[in-house]
């Protein structure tokens, strides 16, 4: 079974490397994307519910959960940029 | 003649209500339905026409086209010791607009503003803002300036990164005989060296600002957080001393990755991926996406970014000559 797979492959040595940039690839993106997702809607929650209860700080309040956007946002970034050094370069 | 240009010119159903027996499709609805079959009847044309085959381009199978090649700076020309490439000209660029349209505000303000001064006169607002909320009334008058001029610095550097200009010198397109570069979008900000260089500076200065407001012991204790003693200090004091020198990668890398993830997923929805698997369907299939993070990026994260990386700097300055 192995052997059948390993003569598949044709070079098990240059297989192996772009199956390790894939999944670097997959796990840089998907793992930035569910980390990011979470923190994202971690933040609009909280900002949602504090401008449902105190509707006269919306402005302030708007403004802190942009920051917090783009803070959290950039971490998916963070990921797939690692996933492309490592695919790419 | 007369009979006719004195009759009311009204054609039925011009300007008058639409006949009560059908209801028209709204306008939008048509052009949403138009594209929307378009594109699913463009990806049925790829199939029927192509088949679900790979037909890799032969620079892709032998792996000499790489989709980074869009990032990479080729020398165009030596000016003394400054190397002119891509990179250089969009930071040129940005800078010369950058100054060119706030001096150009500033020598001609009026009492009654026009469109370009209001907008600039929001952005000034806005920054100031964000400068007094974080730093007292004397460091606010210093150092809002700096911060203001980040602010749209960044701003204008990551918006031109979205408008087509010919910049590709790796392809070429004739035009009536004449070589020029194709277009192509990109920013200053997918080099690492340029967030790299603002981060120093604000770094620089932060650090600057608190040694003179503490003196260099008093400062690196400022680092602590107050009310912590006994031996946990021995554990803090590392993590915020760490910290500190992350607060450089961490504005550095945000800028850059954000530019240059954007700039990446761009260019693969709007075509590289299909180039690369060899499917004309997938770059069809993808392009409404491609617009849609182009839009997105343009919109959101071009000002977003600068205002975090303005506002950042607000709170890092202010932060080192607070006391505790």
């Amino acid at each position: 079974m192995l052997h059948a797979l390993i003569a598949a492959t044709g070079e098990p040595l240059e297989y192996g490397k772009a199956a390790g940039r894939a999944i670097a690839l997959g796990f840089g993106a998907g793992g930035g994307a569910a980390g990011a997702g979470a923190g994202i809607g971690a933040v609009f929650n909280a900002s949602i519910q504090s401008k449902t209860r105190q509707p006269e700080l919306r402005q302030e309040v708007e403004r802190d959960q942009w920051l917090g956007f783009a803070l959290t946002e950039a971490c998916f970034f963070y990921g797939l940029v690692g996933g492309f050094i490592a695919f790419f370069l | 003649m007369s009979a006719v240009a004195g009759a009311p010119p009204i054609a039925p159903g011009v300007g008058g209500t639409p006949p009560a027996s059908k209801q028209p499709m709204s306008r939008a609805r048509k052009i949403t339905y138009a594209v929307v079959g378009a594109w699913v009847g463009g990806i049925v044309l790829f199939v029927v026409l192509f088949g679900l085959t790979a037909h890799k381009a032969p620079e892709v199978a032998n792996n000499v086209f790489s989709p980074t090649d869009e990032f990479r700076l080729d020398t165009w020309f030596k000016l003394g010791p400054i190397a002119i490439n891509k990179g250089v000209l969009y930071l040129l660029l940005s800078a010369g607009i950058t100054i060119g349209v706030m001096v150009y505000i500033s020598k001609r303000l009026r009492e009654r503003p026009g469109r370009l001064q209001v907008t600039v006169e929001w952005f000034y607002d806005f920054a100031r803002r964000m400068t007094r909320e974080n730093l007292d009334e004397r460091m606010e008058r210093k150092y809002f300036p700096l911060i203001a001029t980040i602010f749209v610095f960044i701003l204008v550097s990551n918006l031109l990164g979205y408008i087509p200009l010919p910049v590709d010198s790796t392809q070429k397109v004739s035009v009536f005989g004449a070589h020029i570069p194709s277009l192509q979008i990109y920013a200053a900000d997918t080099n690492v060296a340029f967030p790299l260089v603002l981060a120093l500076g604000v770094f620089v200065l932060f650090t600057y600002e608190g040694v003179k407001h503490h003196g260099p012991i008093g400062y690196v204790k400022s680092l602590m957080p107050g009310g912590v003693k006994g031996p946990i200090v021995l554990l803090i004091f590392p993590i915020e001393i760490l910290s500190n020198f992350l607060r450089l990668i961490s504005l550095t890398v945000r800028l850059w990755a954000n530019l240059l993830a954007g700039h990446m997923l761009i260019a693969f929805m709007g075509g590289t991926l299909g180039v690369l698997v060899g499917l004309q369907l997938v770059s069809w299939f993808l392009l409404p996406f491609g617009i849609a993070i182009f839009l997105f990026e343009a919109v959101l994260i071009a000002a977003l970014q600068a205002f975090i990386f303005a506002i950042l700097t607000a709170i890092y300055i202010g932060g080192a000559v607070e006391s505790h």
